[in-house]
């Protein structure tokens, strides 16, 4: 899926407290990209990705999917764009307290009212590709952070999305995990052609993707484009997270 | 700080504490209108009949009424504490002292209270009028009502807004102190199905023997004078029911969603995948409520049955008493005349029937003893001649039946059995009598019962007194003044029957005497001069329409209280079930398909009260409409507070929806 983000914008709060979380933001990810979008806290991350999936409306400006602008659609078909081409891990999980772990997981597609063998085949097959069959009858409160984002990863995949979003999907990771996780995002990326999106902090899984753009205040600062070896863009990552970060955070470490 | 906080927890809660506020406000004013209304003095005035009554009637009942509205307000107003349990344990978490926070819970309630106290006042200063003039237009009393509140009620309501504000702060206080001391929270709703399901059966047997047994009670119910029986029905009905829903919603709804949500073909498909869940998870909590809700809809239903019944009963032994404005016989027909002619009385009919009196005895299967007494005969042609609503209680019957008109033996119990064998002096025996209850000329026109007997029959028929008996009906009533009523009052009683009973009757006799005898003597009787039934028919209507007034006042009342607590327990989501939905839309499902959730767990909540109690209710018709069908009217009445019901529904849906949409646009 192509998508073509044209001059959006958006504010939050009222006249006097105003926050621009976004000021203008021009982007275009192609078709099967793995795009990385990076920035300091509260640079705009995730509203740029709320937007773009539709969990939020731009201001102003539009959001074109495959020369969809998917802006001007109505709630109803919105929610129904999201749930038959997007998948999401979102930053905060967003899984469902009442259910357990299989019934999150399978969530999208019982939603879609797939036939009952497709989704315990599919199921199991995520269980097992991102290791957490254990987990399946378990309630969501007792599991860890690190297992819930997994668990969320697993419901964002299950039903083999068109567009992934993923909101700092390593976060509370351990690298074992970030790593599996990270290869199979990059597979389907590869395999399927599936679009994803992903915001992140953490240099060594921005290193994953093909391309990262870096925001700061809510607009585009820069962007890098993987040259095809991984080290060497994690660098080229780490080299622009310090120019982003103004000489405080980055050049402090860099005293060490 | 301290008032911010307060500030923010009263206006995020503003939709549910809005609708407490008014519950609240409804109950404060219509208390102080009952209170008021005890000393209002054109009350006092349209009641004169009624006087002494009325001080004990609106005590009893303010005091009633405010009793219920405070055990409302002590079990809601925690609702309320109950909803901001996370943000006290955050406050305390943020090293906030214990005391604060508990006067937070205190000093939140003492300001809900004030202002559903100055909102009641208002209502009360406002309605007080209203709702007098309604109460007079239910009394048909043409007067107008004054307003008038005296300070003694002044003087007690702000006592009892002091004292009621108090004490339900200091109960939320205490309720505060609780949360923060234990703080762990039962999440997961441990479930005991080993438990839950036979209690489930169990409680489904107790609804179905009581069903059963209701049908018996419609059977019956008549013999209550005489037979334990149906009184020992009554009393298994009422506690299977009230047991039996208990464990019914304990045991059996959460067994039914389990079944549900282990049937994956069901439960994987769409949104059932999570409202199943979420509607199990708020059945749960709200068991208790939903079983008290019914229980109480259950009782208003079973008052409001009653009511009407008694209120028939009441209405129908009145007919039966007094079908006309006046009625005289022939010693004071005259005198009565004259009296209607000097104050141009508008008749709009007038009515005369020939009677006899002679003695009978038979063996009376109601009271089952032999009885021996005067009789009044009517013919059939002098009967069918009377207006229509002399009939109306009475059997139908053609011109050879014979008809006995009695006294009801009950109020409530009418038993439409046949009389056999009724001797009468000098005439043939009477084989079979049918049996109505409605006197032509009224019952106190005349002594003993009466039977209207074939035309050819009354003709032969011997007499031991003859008389003939007027009746008028007017427009606008007799108009008679006080003054001629003093001068009527000797014409109370036109004479005197004594009877002298023999061995036989046809050696027995009645003596009549012009002159009160100085005796009563059992078996002295006296003939009525004249009756003026339209001013006893004005009595009525008042008694009658107060009670009428108070009834619909307090099913009115209970309906909202009963309204309120479900529309509180669906608004006061806890938090995480709020998130919840929004989770749920930010995956993609649909608002419509979140609606839908929404509604359900609507109409599951106040539906399930609602039909349980309409079973229940239906051993309360049994109780009072003796194996007759079940009338239009009780229908109707049914009919309306569902009406009412649903409409409490249909606002906690909308608001409710608002409060989760307010939530998704955040
Ligand atoms: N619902 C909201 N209401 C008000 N302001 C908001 C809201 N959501 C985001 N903001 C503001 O918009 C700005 C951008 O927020 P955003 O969450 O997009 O940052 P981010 O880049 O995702 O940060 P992080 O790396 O911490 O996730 C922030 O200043 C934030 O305070
Ligand atoms: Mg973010």
């Amino acid at each position: 899926m192509q998508i073509a983000v044209k001059n959006i914008s958006k504010d939050f709060g009222k006249k006097r407290s105003t926050v621009h979380a976004i000021k203008d933001i021009s982007l275009k990810v192609e078709h099967g990209e793995f795009m990385g979008i990076m920035g300091p806290s509260g640079a705009g991350k995730t509203t740029l990705l709320n937007m773009i999936s539709t969990n939020e409306r731009p201001d102003h400006g539009q959001v074109i999917i495959d020369g969809l602008d998917i802006t001007q659609m109505h709630d109803r078909e919105q929610a129904k764009y999201r749930r038959n081409k997007m998948g999401f891990i979102y930053q905060s999980f967003e899984l469902l307290d009442s259910l357990n772990v299989k019934e999150n997981v399978i969530l999208p597609l019982a939603l879609n009212r797939s036939n009952k063998k497709l989704i315990e085949e599919r199921f199991n097959y995520m269980m097992q590709l991102l290791n957490i069959e254990k987990l399946s009858k378990r309630a969501i409160d007792e599991l860890s952070l690190g297992q819930r984002q997994i668990v969320a990863a697993a419901r964002a995949l299950i039903n083999s999305p068109e567009i992934l979003f993923a909101d700092e999907p390593t976060g509370s990771l351990d690298s074992k995990s970030a790593t599996i996780l990270l290869n199979y995002m990059q597979m389907i990326n590869k395999k399927e052609k599936t679009t994803i999106l992903m915001a992140t902090h953490d240099a060594f899984t921005a290193s994953y993707c093909s391309r990262v753009v870096f925001i700061k205040d809510g607009v585009v600062f820069s962007e890098i484009v993987n040259p095809g070896n991984r080290d060497k863009f994690f660098e080229q990552i780490i080299n622009m997270q310090r120019t982003i970060g103004g000489g405080d955070y980055f050049n402090v470490s860099k005293n060490y | 700080m301290y008032q911010k906080i307060i500030k923010r927890s009263l206006s995020n809660m503003r939709d549910s504490y809005l609708i407490y506020i008014l519950a609240c406000s409804f109950a404060i004013g219509v208390f102080g209108i009952l209170l008021s209304m005890g000393d209002n003095p054109s009350l006092h005035y349209a009641l004169r009949w009624w006087d002494t009554l009325i001080d004990d009637i609106t005590a009893m009942m303010s005091g009633l009424f405010a009793l219920c509205a405070f055990v409302y307000m002590i079990y809601v107003g925690g609702f309320f504490i109950k909803q901001q349990r996370n943000e006290f344990l955050t406050f305390e978490k943020l090293g906030m002292q214990r005391w604060v926070i508990v006067a937070i819970g205190f000093i939140q309630t003492v300001i809900v209270q004030a202002i559903a106290w100055i909102i009641g006042l208002i209502f009360m200063f406002v309605f007080q009028k209203f709702m007098g003039m309604l109460l007079f237009y239910l009394m048909q009393v043409r007067l107008n009502f004054e307003m008038y509140i005296g300070l003694q009620n002044i003087g007690q309501l702000f006592t009892l807004f002091i004292g009621s504000t108090l004490i339900l702060s200091v109960i939320n206080a205490v309720k505060t102190m609780r949360i923060l001391q234990k703080k762990k929270r039962k999440n997961s709703v441990k479930t005991r199905w080993r438990l839950k399901i036979p209690a489930g059966v169990f409680g489904i047997v107790l609804l179905l023997t009581a069903q059963v047994c209701t049908l018996c009670l419609f059977k019956d119910m008549h013999t209550v004078s005489y037979s334990s029986r149906p009184m020992m029905e009554i009393g298994y009905i009422m506690g299977a029911d009230i047991l039996g829903t208990y464990l019914v919603y304990y045991g059996f709804l959460p067994s039914v969603l389990n079944i549900m949500e282990k049937i994956h073909s069901v439960a994987y498909s769409g949104i059932n995948i999570f409202s199943f869940k979420y509607m199990k998870e708020r059945l749960f909590q709200n068991i208790s409520i939903l079983w008290f809700v019914t229980e109480l809809s259950a009782l208003a239903l079973a008052l409001l049955t009653f009511c009407y019944f008694g209120y028939q009963a009441v209405h129908q032994n009145y007919n039966s008493a007094y079908p006309f404005e006046l009625a005289a016989n022939e010693d004071t027909v005259k005198v009565i005349r004259e009296e209607l002619k000097k104050n141009d009385a508008k008749v709009k009919g007038t009515y005369k029937t020939a009677v006899k009196i002679n003695l009978v005895s038979y063996y009376s299967k109601s009271s089952q003893s032999y009885i021996r007494q005067p009789m009044t005969f009517m013919s059939y042609s002098a009967y069918k001649s009377l207006p229509k609503r002399m009939r109306k209680g009475n059997s139908n019957i053609n011109s050879h039946q014979f008809l006995k008109i009695d006294y009801k033996s009950s109020v409530m119990y009418g038993n439409q059995e046949k009389e056999h064998d009724i001797e009468v002096k000098n005439a043939p025996m009477i084989q079979s009598a049918k049996v109505g209850y409605s006197f032509p000329y009224g019952s106190s026109m005349h002594f003993g019962p009466m039977m209207i007997v074939p035309n050819k029959y009354y003709q032969s028929m011997p007499a031991e007194v003859k008389d003939t008996f007027y009746g008028w009906d007017f427009k606008k009533g007799d108009r008679l003044s006080h003054s001629q009523l003093q001068k009527l009052n000797s014409y109370r009683d036109a004479y005197y029957m004594k009877v002298d009973f023999k061995s036989s009757l046809s050696r027995s006799s009645i003596k009549v005497m012009k002159k009160e005898p100085n005796k009563y003597a059992a078996s002295t009787y006296t003939q009525a001069g004249f009756l003026r039934q339209g001013s006893l028919k004005k009595h009525f209507k008042q008694g009658g329409g107060f009670y009428l007034f108070i009834v619909a006042l307090y099913s009115v009342a209970l309906l909202i209280a009963l309204g309120s607590v479900l529309t509180l327990r669906i608004l006061l989501r806890d938090d995480y079930q709020s998130n919840q939905l929004r989770t749920l839309q930010k995956i993609g499902v649909e608002e419509t398909e979140v609606k839908k959730i929404i509604i359900r767990e609507n109409t599951l909540t106040f539906l399930i009260p609602i039909v349980f109690a309409l079973i229940q209710s239906f051993a309360a018709i049994a109780m009072f409409d003796f194996g007759r069908h079940i009338s239009k009217n009780i229908i109707l009445i049914y009919g309306g507070y569902i009406v009412l019901y649903a409409l409490f529904g249909l606002i906690s849906y909308k608001v409710s929806w608002r409060g989760v949409k307010q939530k998704f646009n955040l």
